[in-house]
């Protein structure tokens, strides 16, 4: 049996190896910053609830996806709960130096952000997996749908999203 | 735009995050001490006080029928005695859901997870169905034997008429209140309110699942 602070460690550096996955999740479903700040709150403590149930059959990638796209989805409205109950950290948690958005790069992403932020939740999803080069299996995996038709749902949001990136350009 | 710019696009983003993002670790590690408190601990005080006023409401109808029951008029006790079921069930159905919903796992795959969430949560219209049944009994339980001896054919026209559309009212309502009819504007409106903005959503989203699980 691993020891406590052997778990609370790992568990750290887990967290700490998939950063990025949390924040682009955190940044795609919530626009403002103290929402975020409790959102990616609530999904760490639901990924610490069930580090114990972690099979490890899967990747940490596909563990981390799960819970962090269904907390998302269904366990935001529920962070003023989360408050009471766990009592609020304060500092974040994850932090990003001064945002820049002078350059056309800059400003190109915000548009994809943008265009992201206004598709449905599953949606939301699913374009996410996409973007992060995931392969269609294992995006069938996380999502719990057949990968024919992952390949289908991907085309159509893909469609949509190009559009909407079109729309907000030409703004 | 093709498909790779979008990609290119979405990299340029995580190369900026790794030059950027930092993670508190001491925060990061402070959030495995927390004590998780127990699902019920940790209910919302509006869904606590709802459910306690709940009880509270029904100890009073039970403690009703038993102090009157061998004063009151038939009507007020079996008119107590049902509104009481009626909320007792729906009370019952209220908890069930909420302990359902706390044990859903939230590390299965989304769809499968969203599906049972959304449907627990939309659920909570069976609450709405059964509460709406009592209607009749509250056009009933003032009725007593005076009223049989004294009461004039307009006071029994108008007794009967409002008997007749509170029942009409409660079974409609029993049966229309479905997801079927979530578009409907009586429907809006009656699940217009901030409490059942949750279940709104609910039913939206499992527009969504639907949606997903169909492979077209």
């Amino acid at each position: 049996m691993v020891h406590s602070a052997e778990k609370s460690e790992l568990f750290v550096s887990v967290i700490e190896a998939h950063k990025g996955i949390l924040f682009k999740i955190t940044n795609s479903y919530c626009k403002n910053a103290e929402d975020r700040k409790d959102l990616l709150q609530e999904i760490i403590i639901q990924l610490w609830k069930s580090f114990d149930r972690y099979d490890s059959h899967f990747k940490f990638s596909t563990w981390i996806y799960r819970i962090a796209l269904n907390v998302s989805i269904t366990y935001f409205r529920k962070a003023n709960r989360r408050k009471q109950v766990y009592g609020a950290i304060t500092d974040d948690i994850l932090w990003m130096s001064e945002e820049n958005t002078s350059n056309t790069l800059e400003i190109e992403i915000n548009y994809l952000h943008h265009s992201i932020s206004e598709l449905k939740p599953l949606d939301k999803a699913l374009m996410i997996l996409y973007l992060e080069e995931n392969s269609y299996k294992d995006i069938a995996l996380i999502m719990g749908i057949s990968e024919t038709n992952v390949g289908t749902k991907i085309n159509r949001i893909k469609a949509a999203l190009k559009e909407k990136f079109s729309t907000i350009k030409t703004l | 735009m093709q498909d790779t710019d979008l990609i290119q696009l979405w990299k340029s983003y995580d190369k900026k995050l790794e030059e950027n993002l930092a993670i508190n670790r001491q925060n990061t590690f402070e959030i495995t001490k927390l004590k998780l408190k127990s699902h019920l601990v940790s209910m919302k005080p509006l869904k606590m006080f709802t459910i306690i006023l709940g009880i509270l409401w029904v100890i009073f109808l039970d403690s009703l029928i038993v102090v009157l029951f061998h004063f009151a008029s038939p009507f007020l006790l079996i008119s107590a005695g049902l509104v009481s079921l009626l909320n007792k069930l729906a009370i019952g159905i209220y908890i069930y859901q909420m302990a359902l919903i706390s044990e859903v796992n939230i590390d299965a795959p989304v769809i499968s997870t969203q599906d049972k969430l959304a449907r627990l949560k939309s659920s909570t219209i069976w609450i709405a169905r059964i509460l709406f049944l009592q209607i009749p009994f509250w056009t009933i339980f003032y009725w007593n034997s005076q009223m049989f001896e004294n009461g004039n054919a307009l006071l029994w026209t108008l007794q009967i008429l409002i008997t007749i559309s509170g029942t009409y009212l409660a079974l409609w309502l029993f049966f229309n209140i479905k997801y079927e009819n979530k578009d409907k504007s009586w429907f809006k409106l009656l699940f217009s309110g901030a409490g059942w903005n949750p279940v709104a959503e609910s039913i939206k989203l499992l527009e969504e699942v639907e949606d997903f699980k169909d492979e077209r």
